[in-house]
């Protein structure tokens, strides 16, 4: 269940531009701890900046963002570390390291945050979890030999390799085929179940349909509309976001929910 | 228009000032590199590869050929003027204090220069910086500063190696010209050349080491986002560091000999 007691991580009025143009104008939100927070919004209108800036990746023009409480402005280099020890990120593009092997790319991060671990502990953790999400090409490969499909799921590997409580996802299932979405699907629901933190841009309202606890819209520079999914999706207009009003129209989860899924939802605490 | 000088004057100052805490940034952080265990070793040894190994044979080559050349030279001139013993002291100064650590820098920034900036221009582009930053690898420590010790390395070592084989580019000439003992060539060098000549080469190798790996360090950060910012960051910083090797050349042989 979510942890509304202390945000993961809030947004207070934060502004923020890119190349001369503004793209977040005095957005405030507060992603819940344990909860699956899906954003989102027409194309250009923010999300992944509003992401980055999250995740402290993007520095905001003005406002703050708080990690667990902490102005993200105020960190130190050792506080900055802790929290990436805590966090993984999905990038849009994958932005894989391209002059390095998957191997390395995905074991980078144990590498870091975990260096008492062995070269073959940690090729078998990430063997294992490239496996389990359906790349089965070499590790020694380098990205570019790779499809966008399958950059993507080594994208997805890199930011959960080292189990971080708390994990930011750019429309993570764009450029995947439809099995391969199941079966990152099929981690989202471990993600849950283990009640980490995963706050999601998402274009693919299957996604938010099946995972969003908290669900909100980005228009206009700021989340225009941000809540629990059920309470946001019923009083959704079309005019603020044809997704919110397709999922909609799709009705209340408990009751279109298929049968096979209907376990999961129980353990999710929305039936 | 007083108006349009003062706002370029404003943003030169304010690229300098930025240009200048990046380097502060950059010594900050080397100093940190030795003492903590890092997984931009790799890196290192990569740059060093790069940079210094494989560019020996270029350096070499150079070296040699300009050996031979200023002995060539000076062997028809200074006889002329009854200045034969000299012969030494110019091919000394001229390899060990001027022409070895200008013409290496000059090959570093041809070769390595580019290459530094146009990846780290790339890495900005495809978003790969941000992915350090993502999984807590600090950019200025993780790939700035493995360059700027690897190409400060490889240009100490190769204006070594240049120094060395210049000097057996004009042994192999004077064999020629005049066929000399290799001791009594080699006696004759080491009682001319200094301990002065030695640092004097070499504190302009580390200068200019260091203006080559900042620069272009720093030009390929300055990649925004479009992929032809890329070749402009590269030529970037080969124009600038050639210039300020070359200033900084005439400051550190003004300072030794004033």
């Amino acid at each position: 269940m979510p942890d509304t007691a202390m945000p993961a991580i809030e947004l207070r009025d934060v502004a923020a531009s890119s190349g001369g143009y503004e793209i977040l104008s005095g957005a405030s939100v507060s992603f819940p701890e344990k909860a699956f927070s899906v954003i989102m919004g027409v194309a250009g209108s923010g999300k992944s900046t509003m992401l980055k800036v999250a995740a402290g990746l993007a520095v905001p023009d003005s406002g703050s963002v708080l990690f667990r409480g902490a102005d993200m402005a105020q960190f130190s280099r050792k506080d900055e570390s802790a929290m990436r020890a805590t966090t993984g990120f999905v990038f849009q593009d994958a932005a894989l390291w391209a002059n390095t092997s998957i191997l390395n790319n995905v074991s980078m991060p144990l590498r870091v945050h975990k260096p008492w671990m062995g070269e073959s502990d940690v090729a078998e953790a990430v063997r294992l979890l490239l496996k389990r999400l359906g790349y089965d090409e070499g590790m020694a490969m380098r990205p570019a030999e790779l499809s966008s499909g399958e950059q993507k799921l080594v994208s997805i590997a890199r930011a959960v390799i080292h189990e971080p409580s708390l994990i930011f996802m750019d429309d993570p299932t764009s450029n995947l085929d439809e099995d391969a979405v199941e079966r990152v699907f099929a981690l989202f629901d471990d993600l849950r179940k283990q009640g980490r933190t995963v706050i999601v841009v998402a274009n693919n309202s299957e996604l938010a349909y099946r995972f969003a606890d908290m669900i909100g819209v980005i228009k206009g520079g700021v989340m225009s509309i941000f809540g629990p999914y059920e309470e946001t999706v019923a009083r959704a207009e079309s005019a603020l976001s044809a997704s919110l009003s397709r999922l909609k129209a799709r009705g209340s989860r408990t009751k279109s929910v298929p049968e096979d899924m209907g376990s999961e939802m129980s353990q999710r605490g929305d039936v | 228009m007083i108006a349009e000088i003062g706002r370029s004057a404003k943003l030169k100052f304010a690229s300098l000032l930025y240009g200048l805490g990046f380097f502060f940034n950059v010594l900050k952080e080397t100093g940190r590199f030795f003492r903590k265990s890092q997984v931009g070793y790799d890196v290192l040894i990569k740059q060093i590869l790069f940079t210094g190994y494989e560019a020996l044979a270029v350096n070499a080559v150079m070296a040699i050929a300009i050996g031979g050349a200023i002995n060539v030279i000076g062997s028809s001139l200074l006889p002329q003027f009854g200045q034969s013993q000299l012969m030494y002291t110019i091919l000394i100064i001229v390899i060990t204090r001027e022409l070895g650590p200008l013409l290496t820098a000059f090959v570093i920034t041809a070769r390595s220069g580019t290459a530094i900036a146009t990846e780290l221009g790339t890495m900005v582009v495809n978003h790969e910086i941000e992915a350090y930053l993502s999984v807590g690898l600090n950019p200025i420590s993780y790939l700035v500063v493995p360059r700027f010790i690897g190409v400060v390395v490889s240009m100490l070592v190769l204006t070594i190696y240049f120094n060395i084989f210049g000097l057996l580019g004009s042994f192999i000439v004077v064999q020629v010209i005049k066929p000399t003992p290799v001791a009594e060539y080699l006696g004759t060098l080491l009682s001319t050349l200094t301990v002065g000549d030695v640092a004097s080469g070499l504190s302009k190798a580390l200068v200019f080491g260091v203006i080559v790996s900042v620069v272009a360090t720093y030009q390929g950060f300055s990649v925004n986002r479009a992929s032809t910012e890329i070749p402009v960051a590269g030529i970037r910083a080969v124009g600038q560091s050639f210039i300020m090797i070359i200033i900084a050349d005439v400051l550190v042989t003004l300072m030794q000999y004033a």
